[in-house]
């Protein structure tokens, strides 16, 4: 149980510590603004995360923080001139709405993250979806001027990107900063699931699944554009790092999880290439909850089953030493 | 590709997840997978054979008297409850007792009505699905998408019904909020 | 004595229609969003079940249940069409904004179901009284809803604006009647394990039926 907590709260750390470097990166392109973003999201869900745990009867320990990285990841969804009171809203909500009612962080259900980016695209879609160009610099609570649509809109729309490859590496281009850092997302993806903090096989199927269908129903002229840009927009590697592989939520078992990644990452490609739906990896998360249950669902069948199994298997062996027992003594007398 | 944007089709035009039709009726069935997947079944024979009915009942009746339409949408329903009963009756007058209880749950219900006069508005609006088939189809259409609202709640029935869910919220409130977070999700995509 | 009395009153709060039984949930969580909505449905629903089930009390109790339950969805779908041409002179506009709903207020588990398995049970007179407090307690959630979901959806109340800047207009839309009717579903029942109710009432978790 012990050594359970202790990982848990090493996960929790090694994911902060990868979000603080995303924040900071998210502070070079935008400045304080995106600092003051993170700060606003972090204590909304800390004081609704107190006040629930309140109301249920339990006490807020050193685990109930993982509420901070759920809301450092939804600031980093968000662009940096978000309105600050919408973004705390959506934090409460997520911490009430799909955390705690279903018992908080021991019974977890939906992707808090996931959850809070699909309640503010259906109320807020037009101010979630476009973006300060980056180093465009506002002050902490100012409002933004002009604002421009993403990177990811123009490739889903036209098929073709603006940026160079290695603006597109190090997030140079307009987008939710903490989604388009890419190469600092391919290093916490390696360093996550090298640690464990991640379930790679989720991760693993998600990416698959993209590069598979960028190859084979391209959304570019090139096959190598289609893979490359797949994997750079619509926040693909961040919700497969961050959202898709958590592990509260992806199915324990790499082999099942890199399924659940699967499928959610296909499905949310066909959706892009139909409907040019922005970020559909996110909003889809949400949906394919029911499927990560059902593979947990089975994982546990199949775990009972083999408990049981294991159980008839002594059983057996008990039995059979008996009657060895009683013929040895037979034969003895 | 073609069964992505189907799938996505059923879940925009859910009755439940969309349109909130049946859903006590979902809470009923997800209790267990035998009154699922039976209940299910049910439902998916009334809103068939009840929506080819209800062409002919729309079809036959005249426009002035349309205020009308609910009820013989009830006389219908009524006459399958009853022909259904019988058949389960003459089927197997032993499993009889079990079998009856889903099409008392499952015959006036808003999922079954609610399917009869969507379709009928539906039917007003686009002239070309105005046609028994079509009828008859979109009535086992409604059912299909029953059944995925069922599978979709009994994916998350152990955990919305767990010890760790508050006494306040378990069951039928966890549900409720569950069902709105995953309507949300497909509102989202649609 | 005194439990026959809070019996009579059950409907409103300790077994409410929605809340405690989740009956008749598709109305509240499609067009409890305005309460225009609310009123015109609230009239439908309170003039329908209580005229089909007190002529439904009149059905003889020896009949098949299978039969009893047809009679009083057939009695519903008469009664609707005073009540539906009466509609359409006092809610012209509603009447086409609630479409489905309205009729389907007819087939309403309180009309269909309960009026077999609990107002047939009960004598005349306690039957009347313990359906207007079930109606008003259909009414009661169903003005608090629409309430809350119209000033925080359209910032609204009753169609005039009010005073309000951030607007989550999600909450207007289904999944927003779907969440926020399980978040009030859960605060009823802290209220009601709070004022001491018992937990497993009748028409409480798993006997859920109908709508």
């Amino acid at each position: 149980m012990q050594t359970k907590t202790k990982s848990d709260r090493f996960v929790w750390i090694d994911i902060m510590v990868t979000l603080l470097t995303l924040e900071l990166m998210d502070y070079f392109y935008y400045g304080v603004r995106a600092v003051v973003l993170g700060s606003v999201c972090a204590g909304a869900s800390v004081i609704a995360e107190l006040i629930c745990l309140r109301l249920m009867h339990r006490k807020f320990t050193a685990d109930d923080l993982t509420c901070v990285s759920d809301a450092l990841i939804i600031s980093l969804m968000l662009p940096a001139v978000f309105d600050l009171k919408v973004a705390a809203l959506a934090c409460v909500f997520t911490a009430v709405a799909a955390k705690n009612i279903f018992g908080g962080r021991l019974n977890m259900i939906f992707s808090p993250a996931a959850a809070a980016y699909d309640f503010l695209y259906t109320s807020w879609k037009n101010q979630l979806l476009m973006f300060p160009d980056p180093h465009v610099r506002t002050g902490g609570f100012e409002k933004a001027g002009n604002l421009v649509s993403s990177a990811s809109h123009s490739f889903n729309i036209t098929g073709k990107m603006d940026a160079s490859d290695f603006e597109l590496l190090l997030g140079n281009v307009s987008g939710p900063a903490g989604a388009v850092s890419i190469l600092l997302l391919a290093v916490a993806a390696v360093v996550l699931m090298l640690r464990r903090s991640i379930s790679a096989g989720a991760f693993i199927g998600s990416i698959s699944a993209t590069v598979l269908l960028a190859l084979i129903v391209p959304a570019s002229v090139t096959r190598a554009d289609s893979v490359k840009y797949t994997l750079v927009t619509n926040m693909v590697l961040f919700a497969s790092v961050y959202i898709i592989a958590d592990r509260r939520i992806a199915p324990k078992r790499d082999y099942y999880a890199f399924f659940y990644g699967f499928f959610l990452a296909a499905f949310s490609y066909i959706i892009v290439i139909t409907t040019a739906k922005e970020n559909a990896i996110v909003l889809v998360s949400l949906l394919f909850t029911p499927v990560a249950l059902g593979f947990k669902n089975l994982e546990k069948h199949i775990e009972l089953t083999q408990l049981e199994e294991q159980e008839e298997e002594l059983k057996t062996a008990a039995s059979s030493a008996e009657t060895l027992g009683e013929e040895a003594a037979a034969n003895e007398k | 590709m073609f069964l992505v944007t189907e799938f996505v089709t059923l879940l925009a035009t859910n009755l439940i997840l969309t349109q909130a039709l049946g859903t006590s009726t979902l809470f009923i069935a997800a209790g267990n997978k035998k009154n699922l997947l039976w209940t299910a079944i049910t439902i998916t024979i009334f809103t068939s054979v009840g929506s080819g009915a209800a062409y002919i009942i729309n079809v036959l009746l005249p426009d002035g008297l349309a205020d009308l339409t609910l009820l013989f949408y009830t006389l219908i329903i009524g006459a399958i409850y009853v022909l259904l009963l019988t058949a389960l009756y003459f089927a197997g007058s032993d499993s009889f007792e079990t079998t009856r209880k889903y099409v008392h749950v499952s015959a006036f219900n808003c999922a079954v009505m609610g399917t009869l006069f969507t379709i009928t508005d539906r039917a007003d609006t686009y002239p070309e699905l105005n046609t028994f088939i079509s009828f008859v189809l979109s009535g086992a259409e409604a059912g299909t998408g029953f059944i995925l609202a069922a599978f979709i709640l009994t994916a998350a029935f152990r955990k919305l019904n767990s010890a760790k869910v508050p006494h306040s919220f378990r069951g039928f409130p966890a549900m409720l909020v569950y069902l709105g977070l995953i309507s949300m999700a497909v509102y989202a995509l649609r | 004595m005194k439990n026959k009395k809070t019996a009579v009153f059950d409907g409103l709060l300790g077994d409410n229609t929605v809340l405690s039984s989740l009956m008749v949930i598709s109305p509240v969580i499609m067009c409890g969003n305005t309460l225009e909505n609310a009123i015109a449905l609230i009239y439908a629903f309170s003039a329908i079940t209580f005229f089909s089930v007190v002529l439904g009390s009149f059905v003889p109790k020896k009949l098949p249940y299978a039969a009893k339950i047809i009679i009083n969805a057939v009695i519903a779908s008469i009664v609707y069409i005073p009540v539906k041409s009466a509609a359409g002179e006092f809610f012209p506009e509603v009447i086409s904004r609630v479409g489905i709903y309205f009729p389907l207020l007819a087939v309403n588990s309180l009309i269909v179901v309960q009026s077999e398995t609990k107002f047939s049970r009960m004598k005349r007179g306690s039957m009347i009284a313990s359906l207007v407090f079930y109606i008003l307690g259909f009414d009661a959630v169903m003005i608090v809803t629409a309430f809350v979901r119209e000033l925080f959806a359209y910032g609204t109340i009753a169609g005039r604006l009010v005073d309000a800047d951030t607007l989550i207009s999600g909450l207007g839309l289904p999944f927003g009647g779907f969440i926020f009717l399980g978040l009030l579903c859960g605060l009823y029942r802290k209220l009601r394990s709070a004022s001491g109710r018992g937990e497993n009432k009748s028409g409480g978790d798993g006997n859920v039926s109908g709508n």
